[in-house]
């Protein structure tokens, strides 16, 4: 946590114009000095970060109870040991175990991210996190008041937000500036690659993954969509590309599964054979956002940063390890009407695909341990309020 | 009616009283078979049946409950629900144990982790909550409160996951008689285990507990369809089983069982080392049984259906002398008959389709009368039509099945049907399993 703080945090000197207007005189305001290999942290003007905003969001972010049935963190889906995400899922499960047709994607560096979500519907995530709270299938909460009482009736939250917000208590903009800071503070990066790229440290990567990047940038094709800047890379244009997955799981025909038993013990099993159960839910992509045809089954270009922590890949979890994503890449994608030009067959050798993946690999960020460490050192407390926060309820004006 | 003192001493008393009675008694325990072998037994006709029953939204109340129902023939209401006791809310109602003195039945919901204790002992046919132990999480960092088996003067716990991050890793609980928490263990992850857990079995004359595995929060909460065609989620499900020091609570052995092993089942035949269980996912029976030396060892001895097919086998039911055991094949609705005469060489001998679907099975001590409810888990139980939920009572004469009642839990606006208990209207008929003799050492185990 100290760490962090003297590698990432400077305090923002008040004289700074910027940090004057953003802040209430008494608040300290402060500036996160990006990562080799980052570009500045873009910082909404009215929702400036402190150090109170940060620690008051990571216990939101780490708490149970937010959930209407006290069983749903953010981070029982952006799991901080699983890269915030979750390895044991292909797509989402929540309350009460509903289906969620999309993969948890990472929160490491969503500061950067335009247009948040999969199909770019949120644009902040002060917005953003009233989504999984109040969404039916995920956190499930009956309202936004229900939410803001049930943590003004938590004993560990008392006096906390008054303390960051200058006097203001839980309301719809404070949980989500809180829940925004501290997201937005999980920035990783100065990686390997980034030394050796961006820092010219010769030895920072082997020559396989230097070979990669040659690749990455090159023949394959990779960089112009996940992008590699100048000073700096997001590996993501913050666009949305069709690149088949989408198409296939909506139009594609009946297949069969491959289901493993045990390890090592696998079946193969039919569609209909599970008929009796839930069926696929739909998903057309950026299309649900635009309505534009030209949209379909469009899904926005992912930061790569930390990729190799955040299996399985793609919008749907489809896809279980980096090998199976080269492989599809070297596929061309799968065709459809919308699908992506960009995308054609590659031709990669088995030595090639080994220094993809190996360059892949070189993008993890040299604050993991710190990240996790500091999100489970956080412990909101597990015990529901005495009673339920709709029952207690009193107007006080 | 007459009531059993509740204090500690005359329960000691009582059971120490048992023992010199049962020395010689005839080899008990029939399902009565999953209870506690410290719980006292229904050796006659049970008179009633709990059903744990989870609430669906848009039936009834949409809550989860506890139903009564009257299953002594010679009842006017035989056959019919006598009680509901709603609970408020879905926490996803799994399995129920038996107290000690078999006065106080423990539920668990394995979503909201709050464990729920009725008095059954007052007036066992309206049962009253008297109990919500609600700090489950709080103090053990585990979530999926699942088994409860009795042991004196205390509940062991095998919860399903944990809080970290809802995956399968987790332990085993202890909580006394009063509700509280009394300590924790975690499961095995050295020596070859992969730290899930399920059930528990407890033999005190071996002074074990044997423990199986089965699946975290996120694959039991999961549409079963999404699950199977999930690879990642098909990857997290226990492959193991553990013997544990019953006194020590530390383990003894790890087994690899792959592929969920459930339900554990000990034989109490006199002189019978042996236990039982099935793995859902690979279909196989898995006996453990005592080498020359003396060592665990566990066997596969048989496998149920077609694999290839996933029967999904679930809930399973010894009989009271152990030559017998149903096994329920969850996605066929197949109840099927095995005789275990010799364990290590079972055989399939009857199978009937009990419903659409079929989770639980609880027989009488005599065996005569064999049980059948529907729900294995609110998200795993099949949809529209084939999401048949009900209570059915079938007689069984060694050969066939006959129906003598059943109960649709939806027409009665309930839910899903989920784990039984039976009870007796009058406690003082209640008899003892014969283990009683390890029970002065056990009662004077460290506190
Ligand atoms: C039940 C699982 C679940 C829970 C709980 C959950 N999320 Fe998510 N989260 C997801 C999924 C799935 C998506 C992608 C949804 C989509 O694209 O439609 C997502 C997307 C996001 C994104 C967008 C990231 C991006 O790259 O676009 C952010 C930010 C986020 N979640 C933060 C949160 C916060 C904050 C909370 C708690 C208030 C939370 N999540 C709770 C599953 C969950
Ligand atoms: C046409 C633009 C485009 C090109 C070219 C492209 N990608 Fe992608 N990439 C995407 C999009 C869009 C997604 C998200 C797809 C989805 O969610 O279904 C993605 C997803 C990924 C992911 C999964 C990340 C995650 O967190 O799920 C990896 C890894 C990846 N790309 C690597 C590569 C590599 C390696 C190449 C070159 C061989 C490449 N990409 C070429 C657009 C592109």
């Amino acid at each position: 946590m100290k760490q962090l703080t003297s590698a990432l945090l400077v305090l923002c000197a008040l004289t700074l114009p910027a940090c004057e207007q953003a802040f209430a005189p008494a608040a300290e305001a402060l500036l996160i000095a990006p990562p080799l290999g980052l570009p500045a942290l873009p910082i909404p003007p009215d929702s400036p970060l402190t150090r109170a905003r940060i620690d008051l969001g990571r216990t939101l972010f780490m708490d149970r109870r937010l959930s209407h049935n006290n069983t749903l963190s953010c981070a029982m889906c952006h799991v901080p040991e699983q890269g915030f995400t979750s390895h044991e899922l292909g797509t989402a499960i929540g309350l009460e175990g509903q289906s969620i047709r999309r993969n948890s994607p990472t929160i490491y560096n969503v500061a950067y991210v335009e247009q948040l979500f999969h199909d770019g519907r949120e644009f902040s995530l002060e917005n953003q996190a009233w989504g999984p709270l109040l969404a039916g299938n995920e956190m499930a909460n009956p309202s936004i008041g229900y939410v803001i009482e049930k943590i003004k009736v938590l004993p560990e939250y008392a006096g906390r937000f008054e303390k960051a917000f200058n006097g203001r208590g839980p309301d719809m903009q404070t949980v989500g500036q809180a829940l925004a800071s501290y997201q937005r503070t999980l920035v990783s990066a100065n990686s390997r690659f980034d030394r050796w790229h961006f820092g010219k440290e010769q030895g920072a990567l082997t020559a396989e993954e230097k070979a990669g990047f040659e690749l990455f940038s090159g023949k394959a094709g990779c960089s112009s969509c996940h992008l590699v800047g100048d000073k700096q890379a997001l590996f993501s244009d913050n666009r949305f590309h069709n690149s088949g997955i989408g198409y296939a799981r909506s139009m594609g025909p009946a297949k069969k599964h491959r289901v493993q038993l045990a390890p090592g013990v696998f079946v193969d099993v039919e569609d209909k054979a599970l008929n009796a159960f839930e069926q696929p839910l739909p998903d057309v992509g950026r299309y649900e956002v635009t309505l534009d045809p030209a949209d379909s089954w469009a899904y926005r270009t992912p930061i790569l940063r930390n990729v190799a922590l955040t299996s399985p890949y793609m919008h749907d979890g489809s896809l279980a390890t980096l090998d199976d994503v080269i492989e599809f890449y070297d596929g061309g994608g799968i065709d459809n009407p919308q699908k992506d030009p960009l995308l054609r067959p590659l031709g990669l050798t088995t030595q090639e695909k080994r220094a993809l993946l190996a360059f892949l690999g070189s993008l993890t960020g040299d604050n993991v341990a710190q990240q996790v460490a500091e999100a489970r050192a956080t412990q909101p407390g597990d015990r529901p309020p005495a009673h339920d926060p709709a029952s207690t309820f009193r107007r006080s004006y | 009616m007459k009531m059993i003192k509740t204090t500690n001493l005359a329960r000691n008393v009582a059971l120490t009283l048992a023992l010199s009675a049962v020395l010689a008694a005839a080899p008990a325990f029939a399902d009565e078979t999953s209870c506690s072998p410290f719980t006292p037994l229904i050796k006659g006709q049970e008179d009633l049946v709990y059903v744990w029953t989870l609430g669906v939204k848009g039936i009834g109340d949409g809550s989860d409950k506890l139903v009564t129902v009257d299953v002594n023939p010679k009842s006017k209401t035989y056959g019919k629900v006598i009680h509901k006791l709603s609970l408020g809310g879905r926490g996803e109602v799994h399995h129920v144990g038996l107290s000690d003195d078999r006065r106080f039945l423990w539920g668990g919901a394995l979503d909201s982790n709050k464990i729920f204790v009725f008095d059954i002992g007052t007036n066992p046919a309206k049962p009253k909550l008297t109990r919500t132990i609600t700090d489950f999480v709080e103090k053990t960092g585990f979530v999926g409160p699942h088994s409860f088996i009795a042991m004196p003067g205390r509940m062991l716990i095998t919860p399903l996951s944990n809080k970290k991050d809802h995956g399968g890793e987790t332990g085993v609980v202890v909580y006394n008689n009063k509700g509280e928490y009394v300590s924790h263990e975690q499961m095995p992850k050295t020596n070859g285990g992969d730290g899930y857990g399920y059930d528990v079995g407890i033999n005190p004359q071996k002074n074990v507990f044997l423990t199986s595995s089965f699946t975290g929060w996120n694959n039991y909460m999961m549409d079963l369809g999404k699950m199977v065609k999930d690879p990642e989620a098909m990857k997290r499900f226990g492959n193991t089983s553990v013997m544990w020091d019953m006194k020590t609570m530390k383990p003894l052995k790890v087994f690899q069982t792959p592929g969920a092993p459930l339900e554990v089942r000990w034989s109490w035949n006199k002189g019978d080392n042996w236990a039982v269980t099935t793995t859902a996912l690979t279909s196989k029976i898995w006996v453990y049984k005592q080498d020359a030396k003396g060592e665990w060892q566990a066997r596969d001895v048989a496998t149920i259906g077609d694999p290839a097919k996933i029967p999904l086998p679930v809930d399973i039911s010894i009989t009271a002398d152990a030559k017998g055991m149903w096994i329920n094949t969850f996605m066929d609705g197949t109840a099927r008959y095995w005789d275990m005469s010799d364990p290590m060489a079972p055989k399939e001998v009857f199978t009937k389709k009990i419903g659409s679907q079929v989770n639980m099975v609880s027989q009488s001590y005599d065996g005569k009368r064999v049980y059948f409810t529907s729900s294995l888990l609110g998200n795993w139980d099949k949809k529209a039509k084939d999401d048949e939920q009900y209570l059915k009572l079938y007689n069984w004469d060694g050969k066939d099945l006959k129906l003598a009642f059943e109960i649709d839990f939806y027409k009665e606006k309930l839910g899903r049907a989920h784990h039984m208990k039976f009870q007796a209207r009058d406690l003082s008929t209640l008899q003892p399993l014969d283990v009683a003799q390890n029970l002065p050492a056990l009662l004077a185990r460290k506190q």
